[in-house]
């Protein structure tokens, strides 16, 4: 942690204690499956999100003598109301939503973890103001805010989207963070490198963050599947700019214009994005598991 | 749901002339007993909170049950001067339209006992006249209003229309008024509206001040909530909870010999999906107009006693440009686009089973087109898909095809908008089908949806949009049907009896189409002023003034005319028999309607 005498030695105990983490990470994902699974199922969309809508041609087939037709090999979740392939829509339209994501994710942790680690260190009147405002912002319900938001703003792209959910969502992380920083910042390590006078940008930089970097990857995986279910409400309430591959664009046109409640045919158009929806947790679900092992020193051990 | 909510609200703007009367209907009496259930038209979404008041747009006054006109419409094709007795029993019109005079239900009795009188008659059109229509306006000059309203006996009442400014709409505008007993309405109104009326028919500041307090009064009138339901109706409204409204048979009613059903339940629906559901499980004796995709027609269809009745309604949609905007302005552009949007697909995505693919833009639903039209509607441009044509259509407007895609004249790229209201589904699937379509061919283009119907047409109207979705051929009067193409919304108003063009951007006009137009075969047109007659005209004068607006509609295309609406019902014969057939006129009133009349009657 501390000063520069023997750089090379450094680098090389660095380069050890990388190797051992990836030793320790393949451990673990491999003594549970269901933990690869998760990490296969994120790579997935991952690669669904940055190449997929590279897979088909644009604008999408379509067929209109087979209007809403039942699965078959050629379009394993059927077709939409104007004979395009559903798998190609839900494939097509995981950009947006993963793009949405990222975006979500990423300012929410950012402005959450920035607030919480400030608040949570600095204390005093700083903490004092900083948490007012985040519990005021707690308080404000997000889907009503973003219902109102939406009649006066079009989110036409995905950046401004996860803009808006991040802002709308860094609170609870916020909270969190202060609480570990609090706990943290009177811990025997944080005062030796206090006594050792180093300066509060290396203590928070080097000495807090890390311990709370793996937390902090948690929320952010967990802002994702919020923001997914967020802005897919938000398309299937019909509030937001229509794109036929949208997932919520998706549910909605099923519901409403199809009948999937109702009848069987507009069935696999429902069930398609519901089912990416359900998969994206699924995996989400599952890394946060593996990660909590890798990070959590005492389940590590056993 | 809400779509159709609003195809009746226009439906029911939709105003007209006169001319014969009727009678009361069958004396046979049904077999009475059971509970009708079915879905009102005008209020799908019940409101527990709402006065027992027809003027309250959420009001719990449901039209042909517990609220009663002066008489039904029969919105037929191309006579818009006929009418089922409501109120009245019958009525004589004058030659000219210049008065009707109404003779009331003999015996009709308000659910609380007392007589349906004349002086109800007329204090119910004091309460029209706060409200504005269209025969009870205060405004000066307003065409088709009513000049004087005299009760003659105890159940005959005269109206005199104003004839400085005649309008075929003025009979119309008088039979759709509604009915309330004065006896529990009376605070409402101050003891000398009709001499501060009188004032307000005036000029100068007297008038001005007189037209003031009747327009004050709007507000109290749409606000009052009668303590309890006195109806004139088949039905009173007994008792209501958020999910349906329980009305019982009004013993007073002057047919309740005939009113089959002892209760009437109408149930809240907030989307078409919630019918299809009702539908499905057998459960409504009568769901109007709703949206249905094909699959779940078949299901509907296979639930045992469920029928399906069709009939004409006299609404279509079409896609309607923005004029002000470039390149729209030009129209080799809009007949570009005219040619690149297979309406017969468009339809099949759409609107299979409730919609018929239109012939061409007449601007008139097409069954009312051949009436009116006759041969000359197949001498109308058809605009069949033909991306040849539309080629030559941009090329002539001076666009530009860069690597297969069209480019607006200054080389900049071109994307069409179209917006739509995001819970109109059919609407929604129509403008992604035309997009599609659209970009195929080369020109690129979006669907960009809004939040609700009235914030869509409130941008609509600020010219927020390049291109919306618009109800058209809003009929039977001829004059309705064009207004919405070359009325206020294309910048004519008629005011003080004259017809005045507002430029794009005011008063409304947010289709910002020229004021005159050049058409082939005819030569130069004001659109407006051509339509502004059709309420003073009629016989063959008013057929060729239609066919000269169809030809500048078809060549001048303010909208391309996607589909005629098909007024496609639902009704269940396990409970009740004796419902209207296919193309019935009652098809275009609600169930209320069709149980006052003595149609309806218990299955035995």
């Amino acid at each position: 942690m501390s000063a520069t005498i023997v750089p090379e030695a450094e680098a090389g105990a660095r380069a050890a204690v990388r190797r051992n983490f990836w030793r320790g990470v393949w451990r673990v994902m491999r003594r549970k499956p269901s933990r690869m699974a998760g990490a296969v199922i994120l790579a997935v969309f991952a690669f669904m999100g940055i190449f997929g809508p590279m897979l088909y041609p644009d604008p999408l087939p379509r067929d209109t003598s087979a209007l809403y037709a039942p699965p078959s090999l050629r379009h394993p979740f059927g077709t939409d109301f104007e004979g395009t392939d559903v798998l190609a829509l839900v494939v097509t339209g995981s950009r947006y939503v993963l793009l949405t994501a990222v975006v979500t994710a990423v300012i929410t942790v950012v402005v959450g973890a920035g607030i919480g680690l400030f608040a949570g260190f600095r204390r005093g009147r700083w903490d004092t103001v900083l948490m007012r405002f985040t519990d005021m912002k707690l308080t404000i319900p997000g889907l009503p805010l973003l219902l109102v938001l939406s009649t006066v703003w079009k989110f036409t792209g995905a950046a401004e989207m996860g803009l808006v959910l991040g802002l709308l969502g860094w609170g609870g992380v916020a909270r969190a963070v202060r609480s570990q920083t609090l706990s943290l910042r009177e811990r025997g390590f944080i005062e030796a490198a206090r006594g050792l006078g180093l300066s509060t940008t290396h203590i928070v930089g080097r000495e807090l963050l890390p311990g709370m970097a793996p937390y902090i990857a948690m929320n952010a995986l967990i802002a994702v599947t919020g923001a997914v279910y967020a802005q897919v409400g938000l398309f299937f309430l019909g509030v937001l700019p229509f794109e036929a591959n949208n997932w919520g664009v998706m549910l909605n046109l099923a519901v409403f214009g199809g009948g999937a409640l109702t009848t069987t045919a507009a069935l696999p158009y429902l069930l398609a994005p519901l089912l990416a929806i359900l998969l994206l947790t699924l995996g989400i679900v599952l890394v946060v598991d593996a990660m909590d092992e890798i990070f959590n020193p005492r389940l590590r051990e056993e | 749901m809400k779509r159709l909510t609003a195809v009746a609200a226009l439906l029911s703007l939709a105003a007209v002339a006169a001319c014969s009367g009727g009678g009361t209907s069958g004396n046979s009496t049904g077999g009475g007993g059971g509970v009708y259930t079915t879905v009102d038209i005008n209020k799908p979404s019940l409101d527990v909170n709402a006065p027992i008041n027809p003027w309250n747009p959420k009001g719990n006054a449901f039209w042909g049950y517990n609220a009663m006109r002066i008489a039904w419409a029969k919105n037929t094709l191309t006579d818009p001067n006929q009418f089922y007795p409501g109120i009245a029993a019958s009525w004589e019109i004058a030659p000219d339209n210049s008065s009707i005079t109404l003779h009331l239900q003999p015996g009709n009795k308000w659910s609380d006992g007392q007589p349906v009188t004349a002086e109800d008659v007329k204090f119910s059109i004091a309460l029209a006249y706060t409200q504005g229509s269209t025969a009870f306006a205060i405004d000066p000059g307003a065409a088709g209003a009513a000049s004087d309203v005299e009760v003659v006996d105890d159940k005959t009442i005269k109206i005199t229309q104003d004839m400085k400014n005649p309008s075929v709409t003025f009979v119309r505008g008088v039979m759709d008024a509604f009915v309330v007993p004065k006896h529990v309405w009376q605070s409402v109104v101050p003891g000398d509206f009709w001499d501060t009326l009188k004032t307000a028919r005036g000029d100068g500041p007297e008038a001005e001040a007189a037209r003031g307090q009747i327009k004050a009064l709007s507000e109290k009138v749409l606000a009052f909530a009668p303590a309890q339901d006195v109806s004139a109706g088949p039905f009173v409204l007994k008792r209501m909870n958020p999910g349906e409204a329980l009305l019982v048979k009004n013993k007073n009613f002057y047919n309740a010999a005939n009113v089959a059903p002892d209760q009437l339940k109408l149930l809240n629906t907030t989307g078409n999906e919630q019918i299809w559901n009702y539908l499905t499980s057998g459960k409504l004796d009568n769901a109007p107009f709703t949206a249905v995709p094909a699959d779940v027609m078949k299901r509907i269809k296979a639930t045992p006693g469920n029928q399906v009745i069709k009939g004409y309604s006299p609404v279509a949609v079409s896609l309607a440009f923005n004029q002000s905007k470039k390149p729209y302005d030009n129209v080799h552009v809009r007949r570009g686009l005219a040619y690149l949007i297979n309406r017969e697909e468009v339809t099949q995505i759409a609107s299979p089973e409730g919609g018929t693919a239109a012939v061409t833009t007449s601007g008139i639903h097409q069954k009312a087109a051949r009436e009116w039209l006759g041969g000359e509607l197949d001498t109308l441009e058809p605009y069949k898909l033909d991306p040849a044509k539309a080629d030559k259509e941009f090329t002539e407007a001076g666009l530009q095809k860069k690597d297969g895609k069209w480019a607006l004249a200054d080389g900049k790229p071109w994307k069409v908008t179209i917006h739509i209201p995001a819970p109109f589904s059919d609407w929604v699937s129509a403008a992604k089908a035309i997009t599609s379509q659209l970009t195929t061919a080369g020109v690129d283009a979006e669907v960009v949806t809004t939040a609700d119907y009235p914030l869509y047409l409130s941008e609509l109207a600020e010219g927020k949009y390049d291109l919306g979705f618009w109800l058209i051929a809003l009929g039977p009067a001829p004059y309705n049907i064009f207004q919405r193409l070359y009325g206020s919304s294309n910048g004519w108003n008629i005011l003080g009896g004259k017809v005045k063009h507002s430029a794009p951007g005011k008063d409304g006009n947010w289709m910002g189409g020229p004021e005159s137009i050049d058409v082939e075969g005819v030569g130069a047109v004001n659109p407006g002023e051509l339509t502004a007659q059709l309420n003073s005209v009629s016989g063959d004068e008013q057929k060729a003034v239609i066919a000269k607006l169809a030809k500048a509609a078809n060549q001048d295309l303010p909208v391309i005319q996607l589909w005629d609406y098909v007024n496609t019902q639902f009704v269940n014969t396990n409970r009740f028999t004796g419902f209207p057939p296919d193309d019935s006129d009652l098809l275009r009133q609600p169930s209320g309607v069709w149980i006052q009349l003595g149609l309806i009657k218990k299955k035995q």
